[in-house]
């Protein structure tokens, strides 16, 4: 892996501008300014939004706040998703800043999770990096490291320090003994429905590597669509090609949480900027 | 919804998911490529519910429950079977190593951890593993 820690680093430092607005019904008296934040794709909201809580607290009537949470175009956005994922899946089509409205009030209960502190996102992260491990390796690898190692997991990512976090994430991502990941974690998106998890060999038996095409079309996603373009797959930001081998995207472009996100947009999803398309 | 607590309200009454007499259904082997052909169909899988920790038994342990439930929607099962607080915490475990997120769906964690035709989850009051 060591040729391609370049690529490592560049996802790694992938950021998303994203202009923050308190909605306009909870304004109490003064309209707020609007926060603007430049975010990691590969952190979580709850972990990078402490000022813009506190700043938009003051312009709102305190008596009927409850937990914040954030919406996009009328989609409220699940915290435990990267904000690359959501950033990918909802707002790609689009011009940046990706402009996020503000709320305090009516949390979507029915959509989004509650994020009591930022323990929570640690719980879900942890959990997550969990199973990509019982994916990839039985859980031998994760169950093998000290509590100290889980820790520094999570202060890399909460603190974005790539080499904290690949000290660890790099036995996470390797072999054991002779056998590469058992299957690749990752989970498809699409704009309408839950997401698709299943297990999926890196190889066949015959011992040739998946591609991430093999991937969609045993995964049902409309291949004739995909060749002709009018599918996108989005994974950090990028469209990978659908040859590219799936163990290589799992080992370099798969999120903190170990698993690889991959967003597919139709044309409709995309139809505010069908121009570039 | 709560990360922390795992706890959902359901208008679903127990009876619905309730089903003990599936019990020749597990020694069938699943067909995994019939569930990657239809990621939306709401057959119900067979789920194996056993406590762990201080958590009190549940008499009942085998239920058959919709694929499109959530994980959040069987914790919140569990409870009312067990009579619990709404505001007690449970948490859910997959092999006893992980706990799946609470929005997940349940035929999604049977498709990827799910043996011998059925899914074993662990549950418990206290966060046991990890």
């Amino acid at each position: 892996m060591s040729e391609d820690r370049e690529i490592l680093r560049e996802v790694w430092e992938g950021n998303l501008p994203v202009c923050f607005t308190l909605v306009q019904e909870e304004v109490e008296v003064d309209k707020p300014d609007p926060v603007s934040l430049m975010v990691s794709r590969q952190t979580y909201f709850p972990l990078v939004t402490d000022k813009v809580q506190k700043y938009f607290t003051q312009f709102t009537d305190k008596e009927y706040i409850e937990e914040m949470w954030l919406e996009y175009d009328g989609q409220p956005l699940k915290w435990h998703y990267p904000i690359g994922v959501l950033y990918d899946l909802f707002a790609s089509a689009d011009a940046l800043p990706w402009n996020i409205t503000v709320h305090f009030r009516n949390f979507p209960v029915e959509e989004i999770l509650h994020c009591p502190s930022k323990d929570a996102v640690e719980s879900i992260f942890m959990s997550t990096v969990k199973e990509a491990d019982a994916l990839k390796h039985k859980s031998e690898v994760i169950n093998n490291m000290q509590k100290r190692d889980h820790k520094q997991l999570w202060s890399g990512l909460q603190n974005d320090k790539f080499d904290q976090f690949w000290s660890v994430n790099k036995k996470l991502m390797d072999y054991t003994g002779e056998e590469m990941f058992r299957y690749i974690p990752f989970r498809i998106y699409r704009r309408d429905g839950p997401y698709i998890q299943k297990l999926f060999k890196p190889s066949s038996d015959e011992g040739i590597d998946h591609t991430l095409a093999d991937l969609l079309s045993i995964m049902m996603i409309d291949f004739k669509e995909l060749v002709c373009g009018n599918l996108r797959v989005v994974i950090q930001g990028v469209e990978p090609a659908l040859d590219a081998t799936l163990l290589w995207l799992s080992q370099h472009l798969s999120h903190p949480d170990n698993f690889l996100h991959i967003v597919i947009l139709s044309k409709t999803d995309m139809n505010n900027s069908i121009a570039t398309w | 919804m709560s990360a922390g607590e795992n706890v959902e309200s359901s208008e679903n009454a127990l009876k619905e998911t309730a089903d003990s007499e599936k019990d020749a259904k597990d020694t069938e082997p699943t067909p995994p490529d019939v569930q990657a052909i239809s990621p939306h169909n709401t057959y119900k899988i067979d789920l194996l519910l056993k406590a762990a920790g201080d958590a009190p038994i549940m008499k009942k342990k085998k239920w058959a429950v919709e694929r499109n439930k959530t994980v959040y929607w069987v914790a919140d099962f569990i409870k009312k079977y067990l009579k619990c607080q709404q505001s007690d915490s449970l948490f859910i475990y997959v092999n006893q190593s992980f706990a799946p997120a609470p929005d997940s769906e349940i035929g999604t964690v049977f498709d990827c951890f799910g043996s011998d035709g059925k899914l074993v989850l662990h549950y418990c009051k206290t966060q046991a593993w990890g």
